[in-house]
C-alpha cells in the first residue's frame, strides 16, 4: 500500500508502524511518500491514469475539493466516515476531515514580552507592528489562503462586499517585513529574529516548541479560523482493500487521542477525554463560513496577489 | 604543425566551396539523416509529445482567456521580471566565468590549481539546502551582515541581500560555471600560433584579444549565454527565497489554484520566449563563424611575478572563500545543534549527531545510491544523444538544424515541475504517442527526467566545441579515403571530447541534485537525495538535511578530482589532441 502524505514525516511514521503492528498482514508493505500537499494533489492528478497511490494524506478541504472536482478520489469506508462528525465530511464522503487546524499568531519570546506581543489580529495592523511581522508565502499555501480568506470573510458577512478585509490586508502587508518560501524558513527566520511575530497553525508552532524553539502561540481574542485538514482515498488504487484498512485504523479514538496527546493534534472526532494542552490553551473558534471561503477564495487570493501584496511604499 | 587559418566569416565560405560541398551533399546528407533518425526518435518520444500535451492543455476551457492573462498585465509583469532577471544573469555570470577562466587558462600564479577545482564547486551546491545557505549567509541576520555589524556598525538591514539582488546573487554563484567550463574548454580548442601570428604582425595585446581571440570564443560564449538565460527563465527555488513574483512562480501558484490551463498557457509562453531567444543567438552564432583549421594545444601560462604575485595569491584567496562561502555554510550546519544557533555570527554549539544518525540507519544511504545511479544511467544516454544531436546541428545546415536544436533545448528553458508532470502524463498509461511504454511507477521515469533536463548540457558544449572545427578537416580525411565513422572516430570525436566531458560532468552533477522534477515522479520507497534533504527540511531536521548536503558535496567534489586527475592523466600520458586541455 502506498499513502502519499504532507504530514511531517515523524508523526505519520509513528502512525503507521502502529498500523502494521494493529495489522501483521500488512507488515512491511506500507510504502510512504512525504511531500507538500500541492504536491500530492499533482501527482494524484498526473497519474489518474494509473493511479499509484492509495491514501492521500493530509490536505485542505479546498486541495481535496479539487481532488473531487477531478475525479480522483473514491469513497471512503462507510465504518470510518460514521465515526466522524458530519460537518467534516468532503462532498458525497469522497474524504474526510481528520483534524482541526487552527490559524493563531505566534511570537518569539526572546523577542517580546507578553505584554508587548499582540492579543488579536487587528493587533497586527497596528504601528506598533511595523515590520515585525514574516508571512508564510500565501498563494503557495493552502494553510496561508485559507487564513487570509478568513479574514476577508469576517467584512463579507458584515459588509457583503470584500473592500474592508482588502484594507485590512493592506495594512497587515504594510506591517509585514517579508515573505518566506516555506514553513521551515519561517521557524527558522523567527527563530533568528529576522521578526517576531507571525501566523500560523497552533499544531506546528507547539511542536516546535517542543524541540526548544522559542515560540509563544497567541489564541486570538476574536477567536482562530479552525480548517479542516483531511484524508482521502485514491480512486483506483492499486490495493483498495488495505487502504480501508487504514482509513479504518486511522479513525478510531485510540490512534486518534494518541496523535491529540503527542502531537498537539486536535482530532475531528468527539474524544472521552481531551487532552491537556487543549484545555490549558483555551481555544476559541472564529466564526467563518467557510462554504463563502471555499468559493470565493480563488477570487479573494488572486486580487491580494495582484493588488495587495508588497504595494505598501 | 599543419597550417592554420582563422576562417572568417561564412560569405566568404567562397561559392566554389560551397559547390563542390553540394557535390558530395548526397552521401553526406545521407550519413546525417542516418544519425538523426535515432535521436529525433528519442527526443520526439521524451521530449515533444510531452511538451504538445502541455502545449494541448493551454487552449483546453479557452486558449483566449488562457493567453489573455499575459496582455493585462498579471503573467505579463511576471515575464517582464524573468526575462529582466535572466539577461542580468547572464550578464553577471558571463563576466565572472569568463574573467575566471581566462585567469586560469592563461596565467600561473599561487593558488591557481585549488581555484580549479573550487570553481567548479558551486555546481554541487544541492539546491533545496543551498537556498538555505544563501539565506544564513546574507539575509539580514546571515553571517556576513551580522559579521559587518560586529566589527564596523553596519546596520544589518543595510547589508542584507534581498530581492531581485538575492536572485541575482544566487543565480551568478550557481550559474557562471556554464561560462566558465565552455570558455575554459574553447580557450583549450584555441591554436596559440594564431595569437603569435597576430602578434608578430604587429597587433598589441588588445587587439589580438579583440580580433583574434574573442571572436573564437563566440561559440563558447554563445552556449554559456543559452545555458544561463534558459535555466534562469526556468529557475525556481532563487525567486522563491527572495520572493520575486517571476513566472516560474507564478506557474507553480496558478497550479496551486487549481487553473491547469493557464498554468500550461504559462509554461508554454515561457519555452516560447526561451525558444526565440535560442534562435536570434543562433544567428548570430550564423553571422560570426571563426573556425580554427587545426587542432588546439596548450600555451604556456603567462607567470605572475612581484608585486602581482602578491596580489595573485590575495585575489584567489579571497576568490576561493568567496566561492567557497555558501557550501561552508553547509558544512557548518551540518556540524550544528538544531535550533541552537540564533543570534551569534557563528554557530556554538557542535556535534557529529547529524552524521552519525545518518551512517548508523542502514535506510539512509539508499537516496544516494538511488541518484548516483539514476544520474549515471541518464547520463550516459545523454552523451550518445547529445553528442551526436550536436554533430548533427552542426553539419546539418538547413532547417533541419534549428528544429533539431530546439527540440533538444525546449526541457532547459522548462521548470522541472513543467517536466515531471509532462513525463507522468505521457508515460501513465500505454497509448500511441508513448509507444505503449509506462515509466510512471517504475524506477525508469528518473532516469527519464534527468536525460531530458540535462541532455541539453552535454549538446551545448559539444556543440560549443564542434563550432570551433572547420567541416574541411573531417573533409579532408574523407577525401583521404575514411569512411564517416572513421571520420568521426578518429577526427571529430577526439577534437570534441573535452567538450562532451564539461557537459557530461555537468548533466551528472545536476543529475545527482535534482529535486524540482524527481519530487513529482520518484517512486515510492525509493526517493534521491534530494527528496531525503526535503523531507528532512520539512521536518525541520536542518542539522541532518545539512548533513545529507555535505555527503552530497563530498560525492560530487571526489568526481571533480577523479575527472581532473583523468584528464591530467591522459594528457601527460599520450600529448595528444583529446586533451588540449589547459585544466589539471
Amino acid at each position: 500500500m502506498t499513502i502519499y502524505a504532507s504530514r511531517p514525516k515523524n508523526i505519520a511514521d509513528r502512525v503507521v508502524a502502529r498500523f502494521e503492528a494493529a495489522n501483521p498482514q500488512y507488515k512491511g508493505k506500507v510504502k510512504m511518500l512525504t511531500m507538500g500537499a500541492q504536491e500530492v494533489l499533482e501527482r494524484v492528478r498526473a497519474e489518474a491514469g494509473r493511479p499509484q497511490a492509495d491514501i492521500w494524506w493530509g490536505g485542505t478541504s479546498q486541495q481535496f475539493e479539487q481532488g473531487v472536482a477531478a475525479g480522483l478520489l473514491a469513497p471512503m469506508p462507510s465504518a470510518a466516515a460514521r465515526r466522524v462528525p458530519l460537518a467534516y465530511h468532503g462532498r458525497n464522503d469522497l474524504w474526510l476531515g481528520e483534524m482541526r487546524m487552527a490559524q493563531v499568531i505566534f511570537y518569539n519570546r526572546d523577542m517580546l514580552t507578553p505584554e508587548q506581543a499582540p492579543k488579536d489580529w487587528d493587533d497586527l495592523v497596528t504601528p506598533a507592528f511595523r515590520d515585525k511581522v514574516l508571512i508564510r508565502d500565501v498563494a503557495a499555501s493552502g494553510t496561508m489562503r485559507s487564513a487570509f480568506s478568513a479574514m476577508v470573510d469576517r467584512s463579507f458577512a458584515r459588509t457583503g462586499s470584500p473592500e474592508q478585509g482588502y484594507e485590512w490586508l493592506r495594512a497587515l502587508d504594510a506591517n509585514t517585513k517579508e515573505y518566506v518560501p516555506n514553513p521551515s524558513d519561517l521557524y527558522l527566520r523567527v527563530q533568528r529574529r529576522e521578526a517576531p511575530v507571525s501566523v500560523w497553525n497552533l499544531q506546528d508552532i507547539l511542536v516546535q516548541q517542543k524541540k526548544g524553539a522559542p515560540f509563544t502561540p497567541v489564541i486570538p481574542a476574536s477567536g482562530a479560523p479552525i480548517l479542516i485538514d483531511g484524508v482521502g482515498k485514491v480512486k483506483g488504487g492499486p490495493n483498495g482493500a488495505a487502504a480501508d484498512a487504514f482509513v479504518d485504523f486511522l479513525f478510531q479514538e485510540p490512534i486518534q487521542q494518541e496523535l491529540a496527546e503527542t502531537s498537539f493534534q486536535i482530532p475531528t472526532l468527539r474524544l472521552s477525554r481531551e487532552p491537556a494542552w487543549l484545555t490549558a490553551i483555551g481555544l476559541k473558534e472564529m466564526p467563518v463560513d467557510w462554504a463563502t471561503v471555499n468559493q470565493r477564495e480563488h477570487e479573494w487570493i488572486t486580487y491580494w496577489s495582484e493588488h495587495i501584496k508588497g504595494h505598501r511604499r | 604543425m599543419s597550417t592554420q587559418t582563422l576562417e572568417p566569416a561564412p560569405e566568404s565560405t567562397s561559392s566554389s566551396a560551397r559547390r563542390r560541398l553540394s557535390a558530395r551533399a548526397t552521401s553526406s546528407d545521407r550519413f546525417i539523416y542516418f544519425l538523426a533518425a535515432p535521436v529525433l526518435f528519442v527526443l520526439l518520444l521524451f521530449v515533444v509529445v510531452p511538451m504538445g500535451q502541455t502545449m494541448l492543455a493551454s487552449v483546453d476551457g479557452g486558449a483566449a482567456d488562457n493567453y489573455a492573462s499575459f496582455l493585462d498585465g498579471a503573467s505579463g509583469e511576471a515575464l517582464l521580471l524573468s526575462v529582466g532577471t535572466s539577461l542580468a544573469s547572464v550578464l553577471s555570470c558571463g563576466l565572472v566565468g569568463t574573467v575566471l577562466a581566462i585567469l586560469l587558462a592563461r596565467f600561473d600564479f599561487p593558488g591557481r590549481r585549488v581555484l580549479e577545482v573550487v570553481a567548479v564547486l558551486p555546481m554541487a551546491l544541492p539546491p533545496l539546502i543551498g537556498a538555505v545557505s544563501f539565506v544564513l549567509l546574507y539575509s539580514e541576520t546571515g553571517i556576513v551582515p551580522r559579521a559587518l555589524a560586529e566589527w564596523f556598525g553596519l546596520s544589518p538591514a543595510d547589508t542584507a541581500v534581498t530581492g531581485v539582488a538575492g536572485v541575482l546573487l544566487v543565480h551568478t554563484f550557481t550559474m557562471y560555471p556554464f561560462f566558465y567550463l565552455s570558455v575554459s574548454a574553447g580557450l583549450a580548442g584555441l591554436d596559440p600560433s594564431l595569437e603569435a601570428a597576430a602578434a608578430n604582425l604587429g597587433a598589441g595585446r588588445a587587439r589580438v584579444w579583440r580580433t583574434v581571440i574573442l571572436p573564437m570564443l563566440t561559440p563558447a560564449l554563445v552556449s554559456g549565454a543559452l545555458l544561463t538565460f534558459m535555466i534562469s527563465m526556468a529557475s525556481f527555488t532563487a525567486p522563491q527565497l527572495y520572493n520575486v513574483p517571476t513566472l516560474t512562480m507564478q506557474i507553480v501558484s496558478t497550479r496551486t489554484s487549481g487553473n491547469e490551463g493557464l498554468a500550461a498557457a504559462q509554461a508554454t509562453v515561457l519555452s516560447l520566449v526561451s525558444i526565440v531567444f535560442l534562435v536570434s543567438m543562433r544567428w548570430y552564432q550564423g553571422r560570426r563563424v571563426h573556425r580554427s583549421l587545426s587542432k588546439g594545444s596548450q600555451l604556456d601560462r603567462t607567470v605572475t611575478r612581484g608585486p602581482a604575485r602578491i596580489a595573485a595569491l590575495v585575489g584567489s584567496a579571497l576568490l576561493t572563500v568567496v566561492l567557497m562561502a555558501p557550501i561552508l555554510v553547509i558544512v557548518l550546519v551540518s556540524l550544528s545543534v538544531d535550533a541552537s544557533w540564533t543570534t551569534q555570527v557563528l554557530p556554538e554549539r557542535y556535534t557529529f549527531d547529524n552524521f552519525t544518525g545518518i551512517f548508523t540507519d542502514p535506510g539512509s544511504l539508499l537516496p544516494i545510491s538511488v541518484s548516483v545511479q539514476m544520474s549515471l544511467l541518464a547520463t550516459g544516454v545523454a552523451i550518445v544523444i547529445g553528442a551526436i544531436a550536436a554533430w548533427v546541428v552542426a553539419r546539418w545546415k538547413r532547417l533541419g538544424g534549428t528544429v533539431l536544436d530546439i527540440m533538444v533545448m525546449l526541457p532547459w528553458a522548462l521548470p522541472g515541475t513543467v517536466i515531471g508532470v509532462n513525463l507522468i502524463t505521457a508515460f501513465n498509461e500505454p497509448q500511441p504517442g508513448n509507444l505503449g511504454l509506462t515509466l510512471v511507477g517504475t524506477l525508469w521515469i528518473l532516469p527519464a527526467a534527468y536525460f531530458v533536463r540535462y541532455v541539453p548540457l552535454i549538446f551545448r558544449s559539444t556543440g560549443a566545441a564542434l563550432d570551433q572545427i572547420s567541416p574541411s578537416l573531417e573533409e579532408a580525411a574523407r577525401n583521404l579515403g575514411a569512411g564517416p565513422v572513421r571520420v568521426l572516430r578518429t577526427v571529430t570525436f577526439p577534437l570534441v571530447a573535452r567538450g562532451v566531458l564539461a557537459g557530461a560532468l555537468l548533466a551528472f552533477i545536476d543529475g545527482v541534485g535534482e529535486y524540482v522534477a524527481s519530487v513529482v515522479i520518484y517512486p515510492a520507497g525509493l526517493a534521491p537525495m534530494s527528496v531525503e534533504i526535503y523531507n528532512r527540511i520539512y521536518s525541520s531536521q536542518f542539522g541532518s538535511a545539512a548533513a545529507y548536503g555535505t555527503l552530497q558535496i563530498v560525492l560530487i567534489l571526489v568526481v571533480l578530482i577523479v575527472s581532473n586527475r583523468l584528464k591530467a592523466g591522459r594528457r601527460d600520458s599520450s600529448g595528444a589532441a583529446l586533451t588540449a586541455a589547459p585544466a589539471s
